[in-house]
């Protein structure tokens, strides 16, 4: 994977790899420096990894050529030079150039990893947060931190992008805090150096980076049509750092934040289609933000808390990692777990995703932090997911725990939180006995009942043979290796184990050379996995991805002829496990891979990342708890496939090539995979089918945006609150906002029973329609809120609001969706009848009238009130008035007023002599009943229409029995319609703020 | 189909490209006319759609021929629409035509004088039938119908061509006809508003110079939107002069607008005879015809809701409805000339319940207080003369003329 990442950096090729090693050895550097001392295998390691950063050192200005195209190139060569010289110094002074400043940072990184003085001083100020950990541990910890610090730099390159302007501010908040700086000169200098912008960027290079290797060891083992998964993967990133960066804010809240991350790495993955893409995605931007945490100086204890809880989602997503996961729980907490070979293989899976991240030149930054989490990727490779799992969260803090179960969704999001941070955690914690390692080791390669017994008497053969610690480890590595690619072949459970013959024994110095060569091979990954995600131009994402598009040129050609690339990858996660340094094999593979990437996804990859983000970002927030699960299974899976080659070169040759071409082919037995290892939720599955499908109809560009499925890329809110604000939406809407389908029943029922006015009702309705209609809702709650809206508008007469639900109610009924389908065809009816006046739009609902309907007592009461409209007949009126069902007066009560005028005037102009006005009283609806039985009312009726008819111009006279009566004759020509008191310049009443609080008693 | 040769089929389709540039260069519009009439199912054009599937290179002959080829975009489209059109492909057809249409357009554009204007008739009419079956075409497969739309906005272009001045412009209202009928199949009337507007404000030109048929057609529609409008006056000036000037041949145009005309007239208190509705057919109107000339609001009632689906499609119920005072009105009269009989005195003074009793006689169930109210109602549209007395609940009516008649004026105030 870390070979990915660094072909992606190095686009240019060659050079690339060189950068990779460059990252590898700052990486390496650090880990080594953890490493060392717990073992003597581990110090080899560590030496080999200077050397290699001598020679990457040496390689730069090979890398340069790549940078060139990215960045300035003149400023490149200058970083390269200050590189191999390998001064801090040197890069706080190349900062200065802002596009430049990224690949210089990237320099002085790899410089750094050299000088281990600044790595631990950082890390001493980092872990002193965590507190819990021993000194020694803190020391490895700091040259993971100098990795870290790297691959923040190379985000920078990504602000010169563009992309992430967005998330820099973001990042400011978290990044500025001191921690970095007191590491040493050196973290600030370069910090210092760059803006706080720069730092946002950085972040988002980080958590990208991380992506980018999750995707390409994914893409690595699947070797499917990688060119779309890589694009998207981009895409998805540059989401996610958005989502992550907001959350972020948000989460010092730890539950809510982490819930936000994982959902945006879920929308990266989906887009790749195969699971394993979005856990690796997810976590890597997750273990950021608690690192973050920390060094803002939050209290000790949430930092530790987001540690553990990252090395337990990592075991969980790893699978394989549980042995990983146990040693960053015993960083946390218990040393003991800590095993050499887990170290290792952690070297290697840091690597590849170092190289992941690596395209864009943070594939140097990447390495450190793919050395954390490459100790997760070891465990990956044999033991379930679930196992590791529970075995993390037993381990973890109660804090952590506390975490895992509160978020449930938030669950990935807080492993990925958990994860950045436990890579940290993790170098230091290689201290324990190497002894119990070992043991530990023949259990994490193949976890109990996991596999045949056959495969376990192999394994148990292969590491007897073991004399020291460092032969057991590599063996480890290789056994590990194998296992995987049985697994991945399918062969797993068929192999007569045995029959088969055991592999040479690793000599120690293979093994390190393997490492060296493996954070090669991984930078390639890294980018042959980006390269995959080719994509037609998105036609969301107009915007051109700045560097990636140029730069490929050249290579393209021969990287694209040899789909080894992928094979590669493979192949040198192999070679570290086994021993055997195939260093020309990778770097061949290196470069197809690299040209991949920068033929296709380089020039579309950002473009398809900010679309991705837009798009996905909702949609993992929703199935964060999904997505966790899932990524953890992509980790595996991506991790079992880095290691699936066979030891015989031919054959994984052969597999790369298959690979390559079966692409497709591969997601299907990624799927397969999944099933196995974890109920992964169908939902995240589904949307990853959908984006991908999405991707591939831009690819094609034949099919509309309409046809997308929508439906796997709906979010799902996540906010629990009962009542909320009416906001009209400017942007995507964020999950943490939106309120789950169970929550929205609640608040229905809440504004329901509410006794407040109005106004506040129908804001609460408002933010309730908002919420069902972003997560796509349409069902009887729906239908509920609409009716619910639509009727309380009724009662106080807010016609347009009401006309929007009933628009929206038209669509719903028309659905099938249950509802009081009859109750509103009358409204419905009444308004064409009452309102509009318009005769064409009443025929045709009356046409449209079912006989069901007709028969239906709101319906056959609306039709009776258009009878007595239409012939003005008012007694009737009137009376349908009174004996209106439901809500029928509401909308009668509007017209009441004309139709009494008319009646008036009808009157008026009929009768003669005159008329009595109690008469007129009961027959013009003022008095509620006619018979005795309510008196005052009924005087009350009768004052009430003598002041209608005195306020609209009637002439009253007494007669003798002291009778008010109307004047027929003089009323005929006096009578008007007096200007409503209620008149509001902007024409409309029901519009006034004023109205709404003296009509509706709060 | 017996087999047709390719030398055969190459000789039709040369004839018929012969025959569109002869006519072209003669303008003779009645040719043209026959040339592009696609559904007319003219044994030459079978013939010709049998030909070019048959002879599939026919582009190839037209676009070697300078003769031909300055007709291309026309020609091409059109065979690929004949094509289509004869292998049932309709939603491929109408595409097809409406670029030949478009073409053509262009090229009438671009003639002086109008004499093909018959060809842009066929070509309007043939837009539209195409566009209403490759519409039923789409329904059936579940797809969104939109081409009679499409064709709409397609003659709003070719009236766009004709509606200037000069002698193109006879051609208008053939096309407004043919947009009409489009806007109501469609439902969206409110788009006729602006033809009719360019229609009778710019009066260069005088209605009675159109075609006569435009001019019925014409007059139909106009008078069908009147009565949605219940502009009765109006309705009856249009429909009357459609009825009056529409071929006496054609009684099913003549049934149409009598539809319209019958309850508009009705409304007006001018009823039909027996005769008229049993010629054309027009049953539904016979009890709404009896029950006014009994004053039996219950037969009224029976006959609206017999046919109430085809009233209210026909957009006619709340004009008949309407009658229902009409109805009152001659029940009161009935009732005044009985009392008449017996005491010619106090005829004039009707009282409220014997109008009851003799609702109640007929089953309408109605109190005391509603027919109080439909008396007032009755007094107030002028339909009774007379005044209400509240108090002794009596309605006294004139004793010259009590129940004026309507005779063509609408019920009103």
């Amino acid at each position: 994977m870390n070979q990915a990442s660094n072909t992606e950096t190095l686009v240019p090729g060659q050079p690339s790899s060189l950068e990779n090693q460059h990252i590898g050895d700052g990486n390496q550097s650090a880990a080594t420096t953890t490493y060392l001392p717990l073992t003597s295998a581990p110090e080899a390691i560590t030496w080999a990894n200077h050397k290699v950063d001598g020679s990457s050192n040496e390689m730069l200005p090979n890398s340069t050529y790549q940078y060139n195209q990215q960045v300035l190139p003149p400023a490149r060569n200058v970083q390269d030079g200050l590189n191999v010289s390998s001064v801090a110094c040197s890069s706080s002074s190349f900062v200065t150039s802002n596009a430049p400043q990224d690949y210089n940072a990237y320099a002085q990184y790899s410089n750094s990893a050299d000088p281990y003085g600044y790595a631990n001083a950082g890390y001493q100020g980092y872990y002193n947060n965590y507190q819990q950990q021993p000194n020694h541990s803190y020391s490895q910890p700091v040259g993971a931190y100098q990795n870290t610090g790297a691959p923040y730099q190379p985000l920078s390159s990504y602000q010169n992008t563009g992309f992430y302007a967005g998330s820099t501010s973001y990042s400011t908040t978290y990044y500025n805090p001191g921690d970095y700086q007191t590491a040493g000169g050196y973290p600030t200098s370069s910090y210092s150096n760059q803006t706080t912008s720069w730092n946002g960027g950085n972040y988002g290079n980080y958590v990208p980076n991380q992506y980018a290797q999750y995707t390409t060891d994914s893409s690595g083992a699947y070797s499917c049509s990688s060119t779309n998964a890589s694009s998207l993967q981009y895409q998805q990133h540059c989401k996610q750092w958005a989502d992550y960066y907001s959350q972020t804010e948000v989460s010092c809240a730890p539950g809510t934040e982490k819930l936000s991350t994982p959902a945006s790495a879920n929308a990266g993955y989906p887009v790749h289609g195969s699971t394993n893409y979005p856990v690796p995605s997810s976590q890597p931007p997750p273990s950021h933000t608690p690192s973050w945490r920390p060094e803002s100086g939050s209290s000790e204890l949430v930092s530790a808390q987001p540690g553990a809880v990252s090395s337990g989602n990592h075991d969980g997503y790893w699978k394989h990692g549980a042995p990983n996961s146990q040693v960053h729980l015993t960083n946390a907490t218990q040393p003991h777990f800590e095993k050499p070979l887990d170290l290792k293989n952690s070297y290697d899976s840091f690597q590849d995703q170092q190289k992941s991240a690596g395209p864009q030149g943070p594939n140097l930054q990447y390495p450190a932090h793919l050395a954390p989490q490459s100790h997760q990727l070891p465990s990956q490779s044999v033991p379930p997911v679930e196992a590791r799992r529970t075995k993390l969260q037993i381990p973890t803090n109660p804090r952590i725990a506390s975490n895992l179960s509160i978020l449930k969704t938030s669950k990935d999001s807080s492993t990925a939180d958990a994860a950045v941070q436990p890579a940290y955690v993790s170098v230091s914690l290689p201290k324990p006995n190497e002894k119990e390692l070992s043991n530990d080791t023949t259990e994490s390669v193949l976890k109990p009942g996991m596999f045949p017994k056959s495969l376990r008497g192999y394994v148990e053969r292969a590491l007897a043979r073991c004399k020291d610690e460092k032969l057991m480890t590599s063996c480890q590595s290789v056994l590990k290796e194998m296992i995987t690619k049985a697994t991945a072949d399918g062969t797993l459970y068929t192999k007569d184990w045995d029959v088969e013959p055991l592999f040479p024994l690793p000599s120690a110095d293979a093994v390190n050379s393997d490492n060296l060569q493996v954070s090669t091979p991984l930078s390639s990954l890294s980018k042959s996995k980006r390269s995959p995600s080719r994509r037609s131009k998105s036609r969301w994402e107009p915007l051109p991805v700045e560097k990636p598009a140029e730069a490929p040129p050249p290579y393209s050609n021969g990287a694209a002829a040899k789909y080894g690339g992928w094979a590669n990858v493979s192949e040198r996660d192999k070679k570290t496990l086994s021993g055997n340094s195939e260093t020309k094999d990778v770097s061949n593979s290196r470069f197809p891979l690299w040209d991949q990437r920068t033929v296709g996804k380089i020039s579309q990859g950002p473009a398809k990342k900010q679309r991705v983000a837009d798009g996905s970002a909702p949609d993992n927030d929703g199935a964060s708890s999904d997505s966790d699960k899932e990524q953890s299974l992509t980790a595996y899976y991506s991790g079992a496939m880095a290691l699936a080659n066979s030891p015989e070169e031919k054959k994984k040759r052969e597999n790369r090539s298959k690979r390559f071409e079966k692409g497709h082919g591969h997601r299907g037995e990624n799927n397969h995979f999944k099933p196995k290892s974890a109920g992964i939720g169908s939902l995240y599955t589904r949307r990853a089918s959908a984006l991908v499908i999405g991707k591939n109809l831009e690819n094609g560009g034949c099919r509309a945006v309409e046809d997308i499925d929508w439906d796997a890329l709906t979010i799902k809110g996540t906010c629990q609150e009962i009542e909320k604000r009416y906001l009209r939406l400017t942007s995507a809407p964020d999950p943490s906002s939106v309120r789950p389908e169970e929550v929205l029943e609640k608040a229905l029922n809440m504004v329901q029973m509410s006794q407040k006015n109005y106004l506040y009702k129908c804001d609460q309705l408002k933010s309730i329609r908002q919420d069902l209609t972003v997560q796509r809702i349409r069902n009887q709650l729906t239908a509920k809120v609409y009716e619910t809206h639509g009727r309380l508008a009724l009662e106080v007469g807010d016609l347009p609001e009401y006309n929007q639900c009933q628009s929206q109610l038209k669509t719903l009924y028309a659905e099938g969706i249950e509802g009081c389908h009859m109750e509103f065809a009358a409204y419905n009816l009444l308004c064409a009848i009452l309102h509009s006046n318009n005769k064409r739009d009443l025929l045709s609902l009356m046409s449209r009238l079912s006989d069901q309907a007709k028969k239906d007592v709101a319906v056959n009461h609306a039709l009776a009130v258009r009878a007595a409209v239409t012939s003005g007949n008012y007694v009737k009126f009137f009376r349908l008035y009174k004996a209106a069902p439901n809500l029928n007066a509401c909308l009668m009560d509007l017209y009441a007023e004309k139709m009494r005028y008319k009646a008036v005037n009808c009157m008026s102009r009929s009768y003669r002599p005159s008329l009595p006005v109690p008469y007129i009283a009961q027959v013009l609806g003022f008095s509620t009943s006619s018979g005795d039985e309510v008196r005052d009312k009924e005087v009350d009726g009768l004052e009430e229409c003598t002041e209608w008819l005195k306020g609209h111009g009637a002439c009253l006279i007494t007669d003798n029995n002291g009778e008010m009566q109307l004047d027929a004759k003089a009323s005929s020509t006096t009578l008007y319609m007096p200007e409503p008191d209620d008149a509001v310049a902007h024409g409309d009443a029901n519009l006034a703020v004023n109205d709404f609080f003296t009509r509706t008693p709060s | 189909m017996a087999y047709l040769s390719m030398g055969e089929a190459h000789r039709r389709i040369t004839e018929y490209l012969n025959r569109f540039s002869d006519s072209v260069a003669s303008q003779d519009g009645a040719s043209l006319k026959s040339l592009l009439a696609l559904s007319s199912n003219s044994p030459n054009l079978l013939a010709l759609a049998d030909s070019l599937n048959v002879f599939q290179d026919a582009n190839r002959l037209i676009r070697q021929s300078d003769r031909y080829s300055q007709f291309g975009e026309i020609l091409v489209n059109f065979f690929r629409a004949l094509q289509c059109c004869r292998l049932g492909n309709l939603f491929d057809a109408y595409q097809a035509f409406e670029k030949s249409a478009n073409a053509f357009t262009q090229e009438f554009r671009s003639w002086d004088s109008a004499w093909a204007l018959e060809a842009l008739y066929v070509v309007a009419y043939e837009i539209r039938i195409i566009a209403e079956r490759a519409d039923r075409e789409l329904a059936s497969n579940g797809k969104s119908p939109e081409k009679l739309k499409g064709a709409g906005s397609f003659l709003m272009k070719v009236f766009g061509v004709l509606a200037g001045k000069g002698p193109k412009r006879v051609g208008a209202l053939y096309v407004t006809c043919q947009l009409f009928k489009i806007y109501f199949k469609l439902g969206t009337v409110h788009l006729c508003r602006s033809v009719i507007r360019s229609i009778e404000t710019a009066r260069i030109f005088d209605f009675e110079e159109f075609p006569k048929r435009d001019r019925v057609t014409y007059m139909y529609y106009t008078g069908r939107l009147e009565v949605f409008n219940e502009n009765f006056p109006a309705a009856d000036q249009k429909l009357s002069y459609a009825l009056m000037h529409c071929n006496p041949q054609r009684e099913a145009n003549i049934r149409m607008i009598l539809k319209y005309l019958i309850p508009v007239k009705l409304s007006m208190g001018i009823l039909p005879t027996k005769s008229l509705l049993e010629n054309y057919n027009l049953f539904e109107y016979e009890n709404v015809v009896q029950a006014l000339k009994r004053g039996d609001p219950r037969l009224l009632r029976h006959a609206l809701q017999e046919h109430e689906d085809r009233f209210l499609r026909s957009g006619v119920y709340l004009v008949l409805e309407k009658l229902e005072l009409q109805v009152y009105q001659r029940l009161v009269k009935k009732i005044y000339f009985i009392q008449r009989q017996k005491d010619p005195n106090k005829a004039h003074q009707i009282k409220l319940e014997v109008i009851v009793k003799a609702l109640q006689w007929l089953e309408v169930d109605m109190d005391i207080d509603e027919v109080e109210c439909i008396m007032a109602i009755l007094i107030n549209k002028s339909l009774v003369k007379g005044y209400f007395a509240h108090k002794s609940k009596v309605a006294v009516v004139s004793k010259q003329d009590p129940f004026p008649r309507l005779n063509g004026k609408p019920v009103g105030s």
